[in-house]
């Protein structure tokens, strides 16, 4: 047959065994530089790292590398446990250890928000963490039946575009929003982990009906709805929308990365109000796991006092062990945000939320 | 070869059983929601929204096709390279720098304002959804269109222009017969795709099946679990649907002798409206999202500069995966085209009953969305305990998902270039004493070759995008560039994401040249 076809063939032959063999070359050699930290870790980091040992612990992470990686890192040196982590979205990752049951690789399961770990609960595949590992947190930021612990937490304020409200229209309470003068001026992340734990725990304080007539009323004074917390702080620096519920720390992260462009500021909600809410993010061991030891030594770690102090000065959320007092430019923690909810609702009343937020309609807001 | 196909149609068929022993295991009720409105309505906008994506990219791509591929149009070369490109977008990427441009404080939105126009454009629910899924799908019937266009003869289009015809009517008297079931082919593809997209219809708020499966997974799995079966049945359906339409269509014309040149329609005084459309569209589905996207690298990149918050990633975050994702989306290419193949020549030359079969569960899979198909592969592994050790979180198996999420991709193109090859040729060589081998490497490889490569293209440029398999069934410490972008855009960093998603659509675009187009420009 004609030589330019021939050639066409063997070209692409010849580039397809190149880079299989440029790929066995790399990953033979990928693990060997494992140990250099990088500079956040190091930050972080006492001391000399220690030399490896025996031990590998499995993370799945619903915590975002930008943000975890630095701690993983630290804690790697100073153990000299080797770590292993699958980086996700919390619900997939809970998903997926449900899939594979006492099978799952997982030791560890970082979630962003209690949902995804309640429902691992109510499918039985969580451990019971040790008595002086849950002791770390306080009492009300903890499963009361030991299966998980908080260790970071993010407050649900109101974030607003500052030329297009003024201080004056700031309401007192999460209530006040579906007020005629709000009329298609709030977003809302409906579908969001984090606003419907937040549901939940609305419904389990207020009673469902008060909660599902509240969100109705805000569908009635056309909500927008959006995907997420970050699309809803990146909207309103921009003027898109006016302002929205979302949780408290992406305002600091788009501030640091678009500087006096972005112009959103935080509100907080007046003190009792359910709308400001503390959302904490979980830790949880597999029951599954064989590695028991090195799962808790990670979770100490989490609530160490650098690792709390990483927390709220580097990512801006609320430390919640070790003693530590938040990064001064957080809004400040009334008595009620910790301590008075019942986290424990969360896994059960999952399903009736995710129910309700359906049939409000919000979704095609 | 029926054996091949056979096993290869049960491998293809593992998501699929998954989800019916999941509907069977849990208290799932298909046939119950299906009487329930919560499950028509999404149902209803599932498909007017694949129907109307699948008519408005079979009439573009196929335009695009013709005018880049047969006509005189300026610049055909760069165009052949740039219009696949769209197809890098991730939609979830694409659609947020869509809203994001024309918003306020975006690229678009700045641009009206200077030129004096105060409106801002809204782009949200089947409208929005529409436009932003055929931008960056029309790329599955422009490939194998093309990819058959230039496969043609020009004889009969010459004789028809000899004879009087004008360039357009050559093209529906002539073009469009030859083409059709590529056309066919690519708009199936588009609509399952529609059917399983779940990142634009969520940025543009436009109530599908495939949303109401994303927002029921966690809380009530049983009921997302019996919504994803509603999806595979009409994914079945439409497929066999298609198939039985096709069937009158199924054409096989001449091979081109080596002779013959392709015979080009000189466009005259339709070569202006030829050209702003071509450039309209890669203005809109590959410039537009570039530009946006590139606006958050670059002020990233200029904060960095100048003292502001510096970059959260560095030349190895992005050089380790865009090496990852460059060598296993060119190796789930292959392994995809592989294995389609035995089933595209079942389905072209012979009467077999596995064929039809085989075709319909590898190409109603890929209206399956990714979440099932990793959950698949993890519960297929762990039946073993040998496959739990060896297989679990290896490449192997995450080029397995690749594949049978991507190999309708491939089949497609496989298949119409598998049946152009005429039968005459074949019986030639078998009378000349050539074994099937031998015919396969002489006969067949060198005709089919440009179809083959152009489904390849398919599957190489949409597992580079790939994001929901990629996070769960990849090994350990196997970043890619989506599973970066996604990383990024969940914390805020979008000067981040910018650049990385800059990064994968330019290696696209390299991969794409390098790979598909340079050699597809051989055989002109």
């Amino acid at each position: 047959m004609s030589k330019p076809e021939d050639s066409t063939l063997r070209h692409i032959t010849a580039t397809v065994v190149a880079i299989a063999i440029a790929a066995t070359f790399t990953t033979a050699c990928g693990s060997s530089n494992k140990q250099e930290l990088s500079e956040k870790a190091a930050a972080i980091v006492t001391g000399e790292c220690r030399d490896q040992r025996d031990e590998t612990v499995t993370i799945y992470s619903g915590r975002t590398e930008y943000l975890i990686r630095p701690i993983i890192e630290a804690f790697a040196c100073e153990t000299g446990i080797d770590v292993r982590v699958r980086w996700g979205n919390s619900t997939d990752l809970a998903i997926l250890i449900g899939e594979e049951g006492n099978a799952t690789e997982a030791d560890v399961f970082l979630s962003r928000s209690p949902g995804p770990v309640g429902f691992l609960e109510s499918r039985g595949l969580l451990g019971t963490i040790d008595d002086e590992v849950l002791e770390l947190v306080d009492q009300q930021n903890r499963a009361s039946s030991g299966s998980w612990i908080g260790f970071s937490g993010r407050k649900r304020v109101l974030v607003r575009n500052i030329d297009l409200v003024s201080d004056s229209e700031l309401p007192e309470s999460v209530f006040d929003l579906t007020e005629d003068r709000y009329r298609g001026r709030v977003g809302i992340p409906a579908t969001n982990g984090s606003f419907e734990d937040w549901f939940t725990v609305f419904r389990d304080e207020h009673g469902g009906e008060v909660a599902t007539q509240w969100l109705h009323d805000m569908v009635d004074n056309d909500a927008e709805y959006y995907p997420n917390n970050r699309a809803i702080v990146e909207a309103a620096g921009r003027g898109e929308i006016d302002m929205g519920l979302v949780n408290h720390y992406y305002q600091y992260q788009e501030a640091a990365a678009a500087g006096d462009a972005h112009r959103a500021e935080n509100h907080d909600f007046g003190p009792n109000d359910i709308g400001s809410l503390l959302i904490i993010t979980a830790a949880t061991i597999l029951g599954a796991t064989e590695e028991r030891s090195a799962a808790h030594q990670l979770l100490a770690y989490l609530l160490s006092p650098k690792a709390q102090l990483y927390f709220t000065n580097q990512t801006f959320e609320y430390p919640l062990g070790a003693d530590i007092k938040p990064n001064p430019i957080l809004p400040a923690l009334t008595a009620l945000e910790i301590g008075s909810v019942d986290f424990d609702s969360l896994g059960g009343g999952f399903e009736e939320t995710e129910r309700i937020i359906r049939e409000s309609g919000i979704l095609a807001g | 070869m029926t054996a091949a196909a056979f096993t290869v149609g049960v491998l293809f068929a593992f998501p699929a059983l998954y989800l019916i022993w999941r509907n069977i295991t849990s208290d799932s009720d298909p046939l119950g929601l299906l009487t329930s409105s919560r499950t028509l309505e999404p149902l209803r906008r599932s498909v007017v929204l694949a129907a109307l994506v699948s008519a408005s990219t079979a009439v573009l791509g196929t335009s695009l096709a013709w005018l880049t591929a047969r006509t005189d149009l300026p610049g055909r070369r760069m165009w052949r390279v740039l219009l696949p490109l769209p197809l890098a977008y991730p939609t979830f990427v694409g659609a947020a720098a869509f809203i994001r441009t024309l918003n306020p404080g975006g690229l678009a939105n700045d641009l009206l304002q200077a030129v004096g126009i105060n409106h801002t454009f809204e782009l949200r629910g089947l409208f929005g959804a529409w436009l932003v899924l055929t931008l960056f799908t029309y790329p599955y019937v422009y490939l194998p269109v093309a990819a058959r266009l230039r496969s043609l003869p020009g004889s009969l289009e010459e004789s028809a222009r000899l004879l009087g015809d004008s360039g357009f009517s050559t093209f529906r008297r002539v073009v469009l017969p030859q083409t059709a079931s590529a056309i066919t082919s690519g708009a199936l593809l588009v609509g399952l795709y529609t059917i399983s997209d779940f990142g634009a219809v969520q940025l543009m708020r436009y109530d599908t099946l495939t949303r109401a499966i994303w927002t029921t997974r966690l809380a009530d799995q049983p009921t997302s679990f019996a919504l994803s079966a509603i999806l595979l049945v009409l994914a079945v359906v439409v497929v066999g649907g298609e198939r039985l339409g096709s069937r009158r269509l199924s054409e096989r014309p001449p091979a081109r002798a080596s002779t013959s040149r392709l015979f080009t329609t000189p466009l005259d005084r339709w070569r202006l409206p030829g050209l702003a459309l071509v450039v309209g569209t890669i203005g809109l589905a590959l410039v537009a999202p570039a530009a946006a996207l590139a606006d958050w690298g670059i002020s990233g990149l200029v904060r960095d500069a100048t003292g502001g918050r510096s970059l959260a990633i560095n030349a190895s975050d992005i050089v380790g995966p865009a090496w990852n994702t460059v060598w296993v989306s060119v190796v789930a290419a292959c392994v995809a085209v592989v294995a389609v193949l035995p089933t595209a020549v079942l389905l072209a030359r012979y009467h077999s009953r596995v064929g039809p079969i085989t075709g319909n569960v590898i190409i109603s899979t890929f209206a399956m969305p990714g979440l099932l198909i990793a959950l698949a592969m993890f519960f297929w592994t762990l039946r073993s305990s040998w496959a739990a050790e060896h297989l679990r979180g290896t490449l192997i198996v995450l080029v397995f998902a690749y594949m049978v999420r991507f190999g309708a991709q491939a089949l497609g193109a496989a298949q119409i270039a598998v049946a152009a090859v005429p039968d005459r040729l074949h019986d030639s060589a078998r009378v000349l004493g050539a074994g099937s081998f031998r015919r396969l490497a002489t006969v067949d490889a060198p005709l089919v070759t440009p179809g083959l490569v152009a489904g390849g293209g398919l599957v190489l440029l949409s597992t580079m995008k790939e994001l929901p398999i990629t996070l769960l069934v990849a090994p350990f410490d196997f970043p890619t560039l989506t599973t970066k972008i996604f990383q990024s855009f969940e914390d805020a960093f979008v000067a981040e994401a910018g650049l990385l998603a800059m990064v994968l659509v330019i290696l696209s675009g390299a991969l794409t040249w390098f790979l598909v187009v340079r050699r597809a420009d051989h055989l002109d």
